[in-house]
């Protein structure tokens, strides 16, 4: 069973499609990077996936258990985090309650302050400005919060939505840095939607290809960055296929 | 085969026709099968419509809530007062008025225009700083002038008389008296509605940012749309004072103000036909109320229903339709002939 | 004379009250985006708890017979009752509305509980005495002050902190908080919505009812208006506070309870009667000036 399933999945705004019939697996202890061109589709299937957006049409699963009909928070519980675009951190909140905002689903409390260390010896900078607003941090502090924060739920899966949008090129390596590292220590299975492809190849893992609210073409990030799908998908209008 | 552009001009026009037609059945019906009593409240149900209509020229189009019309109301219920009374009685009553004012002793027609346009005068004062203001935060300054409106009409003794009642207006607002004047109000609605400035706001609406963008001044089109709403809101104050002969300016305060946007909400914002329709089926069913809270006789006994059962009632059905039917009754959509094509 | 200290303790106490109602306002509106205008009911809601239905002139006290000890804390659950009801039975159903929907589904609300009590208690206001003795005056710093305005400013201040406390130190309340900044993201983190929302209502419905207690009290009225009066106050120290903005609702109540008790005393006579009019005109020229609200920092998102 793949920890994450997502079938036949159609989602619109109004009368607007944004998604239509997306089909795609992820296996557990992936890393799946989702690319295309603006308006492809790219954040509204993170959002649905974690429930910030109703589908119209078809199934998601984690574990093989039905998201459709759950709330965002009920889908938390399943061992699901959302970073979002923007990173949507709490600006009022002191950094370590942004960090203990999502420890509220977890069981075993006991671990909770252990896991805020953690976080602190992983993000130094946060551990040091841990009674600091949270809105008083630099873009990538920030970014770094919003993935510790995801973390504090203890989560499975966790999906990243453009984590270098708006962040200089030397704090992405060191976001994308911990994410792997992360994945290595917790074998989480990792969602990351990422504009560049040959970042996504540097990081290396497999590669989604969406266009129009369809997947175009999926296969490994290092093969899509050589070849010309990725043009053809951000300017051609032929559906591309990559050869995996 | 589609509408020509002159075909869909025409439909456009069948609206406003078709409401007045209605109303016209309305007064006719009231006045041929009712009363004494029922022919007043068919006075009471076109002033409302001239109300929530004029209203809807401002809600409808800019989508902005307004809390404060009734302060128009009461502005041109008193305007009216103060142009029509007996000389003797204003001095009695309203000793600080001003000379003018005192003095004045005007036929009813011209004292209703001009308090409308008194009312328009003050929208258009108090609008060019309100409107600088949008979404809730305009709302909430209505829901001040309002308090303003009140505080002022119920504490300046002698001009308005404060909360004594003034007394011995000409009752000349009968049913058709008020049905010509809401007729009249929803050709200018429908005429507001259709115009330039009218269509620009219902883009704006839309999508403020697309509007600005391209070139709306939204400020100005607001303000024009007050303007010509509070007119007719303070018509409707006029021929209120002159339907029933007293004023008083606890009538134009939270009470009126909650039923009227009660009647807006349930007949529909997003259109014409919804402000009319609102206040026809709310007004049938709080006439029906009232006569339930009077009692009605069952044989031996009388049931009555508790003071307070008619507005209690009103509440929960507004909120039943914010719920259920949250773009109201008619869903936003106009009553209209299709001319031509099909 | 002890004109200003008298001020002073008028100022604040007055303003302790508004600082409470407008708490609870902000308190809902910072969680859902909901201006409540039916606050003001649930405040009158509670004065009539205190004494025998009826339509009779004079007020037979029912609850406000028991001792303070068991009064306060069943009051403070009626309040919290009416509003997790409230929320229950209408908000919870809007929550796809838009906030103006929300905004007049509140107003038909408030107008619902206001027609209740008045089918069952009359229109007529009533005199009613609860605690009366803390209306003596006690001399403080040469002014001669009611005990209870004392009272009241005492429990604004401790009303104040125990929310603060609650914000800050509990579970549910840095849940609150967050869902206030941010609630699809709280909601994403496994924050409960319903949970959040019903507790944003039983604070805001327990402020409403220690408003109730107070304004009983002092006044020695029960008047089916009184809760109109004191939510359009109160509203309006939310905005100016910058709506959803805790502290600055606080402050702008202390603000607008100084501004009435200094425009009724140094107003000229005449234009007294007017006072409140002033006082709305203030309001508008402050969201003018400042639409985010006089409290709000100037890089908050605006809100309204």
């Amino acid at each position: 069973m793949s920890k994450l399933g997502v079938y036949d999945v159609a989602v619109r705004y109004g009368k607007v499609p944004a998604l239509t019939d997306v089909t795609l697996t992820i296996e557990e202890g992936e890393r799946l990077f989702i690319s295309g061109p603006n308006g492809a589709g790219k954040s509204s299937l993170l959002k649905a996936i974690c429930g910030a957006v109703a589908t119209s049409h078809g199934r998601i699963e984690v574990d093989g258990d039905l998201l459709t009909g759950r709330t965002p928070e009920a889908i938390a519980r399943l061992g699901l985090t959302m970073v979002p675009e923007g990173r949507d951190i709490f600006g009022t909140l002191t950094v370590e309650e942004n960090l203990r905002v999502g420890t509220g689903i977890r069981r075993d409390k006991s671990a909770v302050e252990n896991d805020i260390e953690e976080v602190y010896e992983n993000f130094a900078i946060l551990g040091e400005r841990r009674h600091a607003n949270a809105g008083a941090l630099s873009g990538g502090q920030q970014q770094m919060l919003a993935i510790g924060r995801g973390l504090m739920t203890n989560p499975k899966l966790m999906l990243v939505d453009e984590p270098s949008l708006g962040l200089a090129p030397n704090i992405v390596d060191q976001v994308y840095e911990t994410l792997v590292n992360l994945q290595k220590d917790r074998g989480l299975t990792l969602i990351i939607v990422e504009q560049s492809s040959a970042r996504a190849a540097r990081v290396g893992g497999r590669m989604v290809l969406l266009r129009g609210g369809s997947v175009v073409g999926d296969g490994d990030a290092k093969k899509f960055a050589e070849s010309d799908v990725l043009n053809e998908a951000y300017f051609g209008t032929d559906k591309a296929e990559a050869s995996s | 085969m589609a509408q020509t552009h002159k075909q869909k001009r025409l439909s456009a026009w069948s609206t406003p026709v078709l409401l007045i037609l209605i109303l016209l059945v309305f007064t006719l019906l009231v006045t041929m099968l009712g009363d004494k009593s029922l022919a007043r409240m068919a006075a009471q149900t076109m002033i409302r419509v001239t109300f929530v209509v004029g209203l809807w020229v401002f809600v409808g189009n800019s989508g902005v809530v307004s809390f404060g019309h009734a302060g128009y109301m009461a502005i041109g219920a008193y305007c009216s007062a103060w142009l029509t009374l007996k000389p003797q009685m204003k001095g009695l009553f309203l000793p600080d008025l001003w000379p003018f004012l005192a003095n004045a002793e005007w036929h009813v027609l011209p004292a209703a225009v001009v308090s409308g346009l008194l009312a328009a005068f003050v929208a258009l004062v108090s609008g060019a700083a309100i409107l600088r203001l949008t979404g809730i935060a305009a709302s909430i300054a209505t829901f001040a002038f309002l308090a303003i409106v009140y505080t002022v009409y119920s504490s300046w003794e002698g001009v308005t008389g404060a909360t004594s009642s003034v007394v011995g207006l000409a009752r000349y607002a009968d049913q058709w008296v008020t049905f010509g004047w809401a007729s009249v109000t929803v050709l200018a609605a429908a005429w507001y509605a259709s115009s330039a400035s009218g269509l620009a706001l219902r883009a704006s609406r839309e999508d403020e940012v697309a509007a600005s963008a391209s070139g709306i001044n939204m400020y100005r089109h607001r303000l024009i749309s007050l303007v010509v709403s509070a007119f007719f809101t303070g018509v409707a104050g006029a021929l209120f004072g002159h339907s029933l002969g007293v004023l008083n300016p606890s009538s134009f305060y939270l009470g009126v103000t909650f039923i009227t946007l009660a009647m807006l909400v349930v007949g529909g914002i997003g259109s014409l036909t919804g402000a009319v329709t609102g206040v026809l089926v709310l007004s049938i069913m709080i006439e029906s109320l009232v006569r339930m809270e009077r009692g009605v006789e069952f044989g031996e006994t009388t049931l009555a229903l508790p003071t307070g059962a008619q507005e209690i009632l009103i509440g929960v059905i507004m909120i039943l339709v914010l719920i259920l039917r949250p773009a109201g009754l008619t869903g936003g959509r106009e009553l209209r002939l299709r001319i031509g094509g099909r | 004379m002890n004109a200003i200290p008298q001020l002073f303790f008028d100022a604040m106490s007055l303003g302790g009250i508004y600082a409470m109602a407008a708490l609870g306002i902000a308190l809902i509106f910072g969680v859902m985006n909901l201006v409540n205008f039916a606050h003001g009911e649930y405040i009158a809601f509670c004065v009539f708890a205190l004494i025998v239905p009826s339509t009779d002139a004079v007020a037979v006290m029912f609850l406000g017979k028991a001792p303070a000890i068991v009064l306060i804390p069943i009051l403070l659950s009626i309040g919290a009752a009416v509003a997790v009801a409230s929320e229950f039975f209408v908000f919870r159903h809007m929550r796809n509305a838009t906030p103006v929907a929300m905004m007049i589904s509140s107003f038909a609300l408030g107008f619902v509980i206001q027609n209740s009590l008045l089918a069952v208690y009359g229109s007529r206001p009533k005199a009613i005495s609860l605690w009366p003795e803390l209306n003596t005056p006690v001399s403080i710093v040469g002014a001669s002050v009611p005990l209870l305005q004392i009272i009241v400013i005492l429990t604004t201040l401790a009303v104040v902190v125990t929310l603060a406390l609650l914000l800050k130190k509990t579970k549910i309340g840095l849940e609150m908080r967050a869902a206030a900044e941010n609630f699809t993201m709280a909601r994403l983190l496994g924050v409960k919505a319903n949970v959040v929302i019903t507790g944003a209502f039983a604070l805001s419905g327990a402020l409403a009812a220690a408003v109730a207690m107070i304004m009983a009290t002092q006044t020695g009225v029960a008047d089916i208006r009184m809760g109109g009066q004191i939510m359009l106050v109160a509203f309006i120290a939310t905005v100016i506070g910058g709506l959803g903005s805790l502290p600055g609702a606080v402050a702008a109540g202390f603000l607008i309870g100084a501004a009435s008790v200094i425009l009724q005393g140094f107003l000229p006579l005449e234009a007294r009667p007017f006072r409140d009019a002033f006082l709305y005109t203030l309001v508008i020229v402050s969201l003018l000036l400042r639409p985010q609200g006089l409290f709000a920092s100037n890089s908050a998102k605006p809100r309204v």
